[in-house]
């Protein structure tokens, strides 16, 4: 269009009807309510995990170069992990001793143990450990080792103090090493840590596909009524495509927002006490270590910024989409591709969610229709250089400039076609020669 | 020259548009001015690229090549709201109420919010429904939310009217109203464009027509113009139990064009006295009740000029005697 219509206040106009459309509507409170009420429920998967996490046994191989170090630690911290238990149930700790230390980290690999503790003595007298955690140990069974480690050091030092009075004692230092997780060449994560991370990982996963594909699909459901009621027919004249693609995105986009800000606050409500609800349930040993302590600041912005962008690049290519069909039931096989995609970037985040960052991964965490499911990701249990993060936002931000345009074009296109399917070549030809 | 200005300046000039879509001609070449202040009727077959016009002049459709100016400037350098547009394609927000979606549609063309709902209740009072402000669109009938369109093209106050098949779908009352709406907006100074097939309504309201065909204009110009440079007459007769006059042909240089219960349609030659048929009706021995000489009907212009020979096309084509059988 060769009229150059300025961007405001049309597009706030359209965003503004967009907004009250989605939020008023009986489909937008109950979508919520029930959305809600599974964020909770998934808020809660800590206590549900604990419940049931109760009655395992978490194995543990232990080797020391000592001998009589090795046994101490085998008989006595599992006295100790064992003494508050339920007697119908299994002891929720078995320690083994392992051959060598490798030994003791390779049967985390294999699964035959979840964690490995090797103690050494040092000249000084001195205990120092190096804890191994696996991924299938629970972060309070894991600081409940740790306490243990100084339940040791104590009767380690009670019995050479016997043997050789007057040394002082000294606390034991303890190393925590995730034997298995994150991990690029950097310093591993603290194994409590990455357990909070990866919850918070498959939450915000699962959102932004929420986020992405059903609300991209709010646009392209919105594109298709309009044309449907054939209303588009009025706005196409009063407004430029421009601002009709943009004021629809932003418009749903903030709906979007309200209804995403009112399945987390409760959700954040329920992580925030879920503390106090697993130590009402399960008593004071049974605590649970929130999940929310990963959730640091830095990395709320940047998933805001992902949610924003990635959403902004599916939605306005879900208007386009929409606006190449005349029938609601022909939207899901237009959209079906960028779905796909979609499927495809999820898929690829829960495998990151291990906290590998093969090179397939990492190369996906910088495609820009992937980077908001696989950086992402990598953010929240992986270590990120901030040059890859620089390189992923810019080309998610030139993507969607690219887009806006490409979009546009398209829909100005699209939106006339009654009755009709636009083929590939009418869209070639919408892009290259706009109306 | 400087009159031929002073026409374009305050015209709404089409000069040479064309537009094709991939292989097929949408518009070739057409052109014509419709002066400012005046109901102009922009008619033409199905596909003859009507909306297309109208599409172009909105600025949602580019055209390949031509120029559209109106009051002198380029369109493209005119702002939206200059422009008020009631689409064939009707439609309108289903779950929005009446009010919401004029001050909506108004707010795009730039009316404060408040201004937008104090004109939209006006006018839905002028239209006599002020009741519906506060309804939903899909609680309306197709005709009361025809008025509600019809309210959106105009609540922003534009200069010119673009009105495609503006009647279609109306009852008669609503037809009435509408063209009082027409009438009145043109004595504000509106201009008026509006496509239809109703010749009746372009023959009572409009003082201008253009007639397109396959993306021409074929002819155009002031409508008693437009019918006298058809060059034929008409005499328009009715007789009591005939409507068929079937004793024409043995009438010199006439034809029937359209017969009907209150009129019959009867076209002459050059050179044949309108009389000559009176005198053979009275030499039957006919009941006369009406009998008019004139210019050719518009319908009759615009069947001439979109080349269907009205023999061929307004009556009923013979059924073949087994097919009637069978």
């Amino acid at each position: 269009m060769s009229r150059s219509d300025p961007l405001m206040p049309n597009t706030l106009i359209v965003a503004r009807r967009e907004y009250l459309d989605r939020v008023r509507s009986r489909m937008f409170h109950v979508s919520t309510i029930v959305l809600a009420t599974l964020a909770v429920l998934v808020a809660f998967i800590p206590i549900f995990a604990k419940a049931v996490d109760r009655g395992t046994t978490t194995r543990v191989a232990v080797y020391s170069s000592d001998p009589q170090l090795s046994a101490t630690i085998v008989a006595n911290l599992g006295t100790f992990l064992n003494q508050q238990h339920d007697p119908g149930r299994a002891d929720p700790y078995a320690l083994t001793a392992a051959s060598s230390e490798d030994a003791a980290r390779q049967s985390i690999d294999q699964g035959a143990a979840d964690a490995a503790l090797v103690g050494e003595r040092a000249p000084t007298g001195r205990l120092d450990f190096r804890f191994y955690t696996g991924e299938g140990i629970a972060a309070d069974r894991s600081q409940l080792i740790n306490v243990g480690t100084f339940f040791i050091a104590i009767l380690d030092y009670t019995s050479l103090n016997r043997r050789a009075p007057g040394q002082a004692f000294t606390f034991p230092t303890l190393e925590t090493v995730a034997a298995s997780g994150p991990s690029t060449g950097a310093a591993p994560l603290d194994s409590a840590d990455f357990a909070g991370r990866r919850i918070l990982g498959i939450v915000f996963v699962v959102l932004i596909f929420i986020i992405l594909v059903i609300y991209g699909m709010w646009v392209a459901a919105g594109v298709v009524a309009e044309k449907t009621s054939r209303v588009m027919e009025l706005i196409i004249s009063a407004a430029s495509a421009r601002q009709l693609v943009i004021g629809k995105v932003l418009g749903i986009g903030a709906a979007g927002a309200t209804q995403y800000v009112a399945v987390l606050v409760p959700s954040l409500l329920a992580l925030g006490l879920e503390n106090r609800i697993a130590t009402a349930l399960f008593g004071p040993g049974d605590a649970i270590s929130p999940s929310l302590v990963a959730l640091a600041p830095p990395l709320v912005l940047a998933y805001g910024a992902y949610f924003v962008l990635g959403f902004a690049l599916y939605a306005l290519i879900y208007a386009a989409a929409g606006s190449l069909v005349s029938r609601p039931e022909d939207l899901q096989v237009m959209a079906l591709p960028l779905s796909l995609i979609a499927i495809g970037g999820y898929f690829q985040a829960v495998l990151a969610l291990s906290g590998g960052t093969a090179g397939f991964i990492r190369f996906a965490s910088y495609v820009p229709f992937w980077s908001p499911f696989v950086m992402m990701t990598r953010l929240t249990v992986g270590r990120v250089e901030p040059g890859e993060l620089v390189l992923s936002y810019g080309l998610l931000v030139a993507t969607i400039a690219v887009t806006v345009v490409i979009a546009t074009r398209v829909y100005a296109a699209g939106v006339l076609l009654y009755g009709q399917r636009a083929g590939l070549r009418e869209v070639v030809e919408a892009v290259r020669h706009p109306a | 020259m400087g009159s031929t200005c002073i026409l374009r300046c305050v015209s709404l000039v089409l000069d040479g548009l064309s537009k094709r879509f991939g292989q097929v001609p949408a518009l070739d070449g057409l052109s014509f001015e419709a002066p400012r202040g005046q109901i102009f009727g922009f008619l033409g077959a199905n596909g003859a690229g009507k909306t297309t016009t109208m599409r172009i002049i909105l600025g949602v459709l580019r055209a390949d090549s031509g120029t559209i100016r109106w009051g002198g400037t380029l369109h493209d350098s005119l702002p939206r709201r200059v422009w008020g547009y009631l689409p064939e394609e009707r439609g309108l927000y289903p779950r929005m109420t009446i009010l919401e979606q004029l001050v909506y549609f108004a707010g795009l063309y730039g009316v404060p919010r408040d201004q937008a709902a104090r004109e939209a209740r006006a006018w839905l009072a002028r239209f006599r429904v002020p009741e519906f402000a506060d309804r939903r669109a899909d609680e309306l009938s197709k005709g009361n939310q025809q008025k509600v369109q019809f309210l959106a093209a105009v609540l922003h106050d534009p200069e010119v009217l673009l009105m495609d098949e503006p009647f279609t779908g109306l009852d008669p009352v609503n037809v009435a109203l509408l063209r009082e709406a027409f009438l009145e907006l043109r004595d504000r100074g509106k201009t008026i464009i509006f496509s239809t097939h109703q010749m009746d309504a372009v023959e009572a309201m409009c003082e201008s027509v253009a007639i397109t065909d396959r993306g021409r204009v074929v002819v155009g110009g002031p409508i008693r113009e437009v019918k006298r440079a058809a060059g034929r007459r008409m005499v328009r007769i009715s007789i009591d139990g005939d409507h068929r006059l079937e004793w024409l042909s043995e009438v010199p240089g006439t034809r029937l064009i359209r017969p009907g219960i209150d009129r019959t349609e009867v076209e002459l030659d050059a050179g044949v006295d309108p009389e000559a048929i009176l005198a053979a009706a009275i030499a039957r021995g006919a009941h006369i009740r009406h009998f008019e000489i004139a210019d050719p009907s518009l319908e009759q212009v615009f069947i001439d000029h979109v080349g269907r020979p009205a023999d061929e096309e307004l009556t009923l084509a013979t059924v073949p005697a087994e097919d009637s059988a069978a």
